[in-house]
């Protein structure tokens, strides 16, 4: 199977992702919903399903201040400027974490899949983490990042 | 890439600007188009109360059923090649992955627009019940809703694996992910059952195909158009499997002192025309690996042949077959690369290949299946005045065909309205492209005009001192190219395109440079280059800075 370099591609399922994420939580600002809220909901014409008293964190979490949209926006802006990188990162020991990138995809998974638009970002973000997985079991390293490169003229 | 550039690039050329404007604009209209009939439609007034999302989702799927009919033209690749020769003067039937990317592209963008749109339409329908059903339903229970997520989750994984870098390091990825495209378009067609856009309270299904009424069922029906691309694409995979199981024999395989393997295989039912290129498949390696390979043969030659270098897993394990494994062609190419077996022969060729014993029965040939051949525009050489063939690297490989064609027309007297051939070999170490060398060779040795064909063979690598002195002692005065061994000498450093095009067009336009011709006439010089892209740009550049009213110089590139 070719030389695959995990997590290269990895990256651009991750990015993939995030800016999924960064838009579905922007969305999940204007139209609140909890994902889950079927679950001990009960249906109303009109008005949809409400939801039952045992997801009534998340409705406060979600519907009545959006807590979990906008971490899950400022986590995938984080994915994402870590990813591309942000010039400030790129040097860091902590850009070149795979580690970092699995645990930071997981949160994003969970915080994902709370809000109603924010399910196939959760679903991506497993398999870019699930790829990343495959990268640390493979013992693959990101090479350090040169300095100079892609400035022109100032190198 | 600046601004500029880019703005340049876009916009100021004719051809592109006529696409980008035919394209996106058509883009535009449909997405209009379908806003328009929703908003308008008295019978989906019930649908309009969602307002602005659902306009912004229907116009948006209509662009991406228009985009779905797209996405598989380009790759028709039979029917390309048929109609190739026909085409190339309204657009370039070669930039056809470009073109697929392009619909790509367009696609994600409009994916986004119609996902996000049908978000907003599902959480108010929901909302308002207008149907009586919850948002998840029709996300997670209804065919458009599953159809609809299993396409995104497809695309997210045939749009990462398809990222250059990914196919460099690992083609069979993108191979096998890419075929998922069958789902992908399954998915398409089917994304509207179920009668999704009508104005009854419950859907309107009839035994019969389609399935449901159309009175009621009030969707654009648009995959009874782009459903055709798709019948097609099948039916020409299909023909590709079956054309390749057609009698096939690998007759002889020769390997040449630098290490390439040369493959001539006997396939009468295999017509193509010098300058294409097709498929290989081994199926004793991978029954599934097909690699594209030039063809090096001429048309006229009883076999088609190819050359391949022993660089890849797959060529690898070809070779470690055929008995010429790594190791054997290893020490061969090092020799070749000292030029050791040049001085054993005084003859001033460069030692003769091997030819693989099949009759000895240590090694019986494998079965081999050709796919192709497909084209190239290295085809529509003979319609020129003059030809400019331009090889870097490993791109001489389609001009070894080509040079050989025009050898055998030449025999027969038939070049066309070709009167001169100027061949550039741009590469970095000669001596490992031996076999070329002795096409060469050939070539030169048999031209009875010394205007006809001239070859110039730069050479780009770092030269030492040894290496150095070793040309110049020599060089002086031999008849033959110390390094290549060929009556024309060899350059060294890269050239300089636009010089070489500027002197060319001065000739012409004197009237040196072409025996006979008149000046009133328009000479039309065809470029064909084949190798890496910054080349190519820079030679691009040159033709087109040249161009003038009484010569007119084109370019084409060739794909790998």
């Amino acid at each position: 199977m070719g030389n695959l370099v995990w997590h290269e591609y990895s990256r651009y399922v991750s990015v993939t992702a995030s800016v999924y994420a960064v838009w579905a939580s922007f969305f999940g600002l204007l139209y609140r919903k909890y994902f889950w809220d079927f679950v001990g909901g009960t249906f109303r014409d009109p008005g949809g399903i409400q939801p039952g008293p045992n997801s009534a964190i998340f409705i406060m979490l979600i519907v009545k201040a959006p807590v979990i949209q906008i971490l899950s926006m400022i986590l995938g802006l984080f994915l994402l400027a870590l990813e591309f990188p942000l010039p400030p990162l790129k040097g860091l020991a902590l850009h070149r974490s795979i580690v970092l990138r699995i645990v930071l995809l997981l949160f994003q998974v969970f915080l994902n899949i709370l809000y109603y638009q924010g399910t196939n970002a959760a679903i991506w973000s497993l398999i870019a983490a699930i790829c990343y997985t495959r990268a640390q079991m493979l013992g693959e390293t990101m090479a350090e990042a040169k300095n100079n490169r892609g400035k022109g003229g100032s190198a | 890439m600046g601004l500029k550039s880019w703005f340049h690039a876009e916009f100021l050329v004719p051809r592109r600007l006529a696409f980008n404007v035919i394209f996106y604009g058509l883009h535009f209209f449909f997405f209009g188009y379908g806003w328009y009939s929703q908003f308008t439609n008295q019978k989906l007034a019930a649908l309009n109360g969602l307002q602005f999302s659902v306009w912004t989702s229907r116009g948006a799927g209509l662009v991406l059923a228009f985009d779905g009919g797209l996405i598989l033209l380009p790759m028709l690749r039979n029917v390309i090649r048929v109609v190739r020769p026909k085409v190339t003067w309204l657009f370039p039937a070669d930039e056809n992955i470009w073109f697929h990317r392009q619909v790509a592209y367009s696609m994600a963008f409009w994916a986004m627009v119609h996902t996000t749109a049908h978000y907003v339409n599902f959480i108010n329908v929901e909302r308002t019940q207008v149907r009586k059903q919850s948002a998840l339903d029709i996300h997670y229970t209804q065919p458009g809703g599953i159809t609809g997520h299993f396409m995104l989750l497809i695309m997210l994984l045939m749009y990462t694996t398809a990222h250059h870098k990914v196919r460099a390091q690992c083609f069979e990825a993108f191979w096998y992910t890419h075929h998922l495209a069958f789902f992908f378009m399954l998915g398409l067609y089917t994304h509207a059952t179920g009668c999704f856009v009508r104005d009854s309270v419950d859907p309107d299904y009839i035994p019969s195909f389609p399935f449901y009424s159309t009175e009621h069922c009030l969707g654009y029906l648009s995959w009874r158009f782009i459903i055709w691309p798709g019948i097609l694409y099948f039916g020409e995979r299909m023909w590709r499997e079956y054309r390749s199981r057609r009698a096939t024999r690998l007759s002889k395989v020769l390997v040449h002192p630098s290490g390439a393997m040369e493959l001539r295989i006997i396939k009468p039912s295999f017509k193509y025309t010098a300058g294409q290129w097709l498929f290989i498949m081994v199926p004793e390696i991978s029954g599934w690996q097909w690699h594209p390979f030039t063809i090096t043969s001429a048309p006229e030659d009883p076999y088609v042949s190819i050359h391949i270098r022993q660089v890849g897993d797959w060529t690898r394990g070809l070779g470690e077959r055929l008995g010429v494994g790594p190791q054997v062609v290893a020490a061969m190419t090092q020799s070749a690369m000292k030029g050791i077996e040049k001085d054993e022969k005084g003859d001033g060729s460069r030692g003769d290949f091997v030819e693989l014993d099949s009759g000895a029965g240590a090694i019986t040939l494998p079965a081999v299946r050709l796919d192709g051949p497909y084209g190239a525009p290295a085809e529509d050489v003979f319609d020129n005045q003059v030809a400019v063939l331009i090889g870097a690297g490993i791109g001489v490989t389609p001009f070894a065909s080509i040079l050989k064609h025009i050898w055998y027309r030449q025999k027969r007297g038939n070049v066309g309205s070709l009167k001169r051939v100027e061949f550039f070999w741009v590469c970095r170490d000669a001596p490992s492209f031996g076999w070329f060398q002795s096409l060469l060779q050939e070539v030169e040795a048999v031209q009875a005009d010394p205007n006809f064909l001239r070859i110039n063979v730069y050479l780009t690598q770092k030269i030492d001192e040894n290496m150095l002195w070793n040309i110049a002692v020599n060089d002086a005065g031999a008849e033959y190219d110390p390094l290549t061994l060929l009556r024309s000498r060899t350059m060294f450093g890269r050239p300089d395109w636009n010089s070489i095009f500027a002197q060319m067009r001065q000739a012409i336009e004197a009237g040196q440079y072409i025996p006979g011709a008149t000046s009133q006439l328009k000479t039309k010089v065809g470029t064909y280059f084949c190798g890496p892209s910054v080349l190519a740009k820079a030679i691009k550049d040159a033709t087109t800075k040249n161009s003038g009213a009484s010569v007119q110089f084109s370019f084409a590139k060739e794909h790998f």
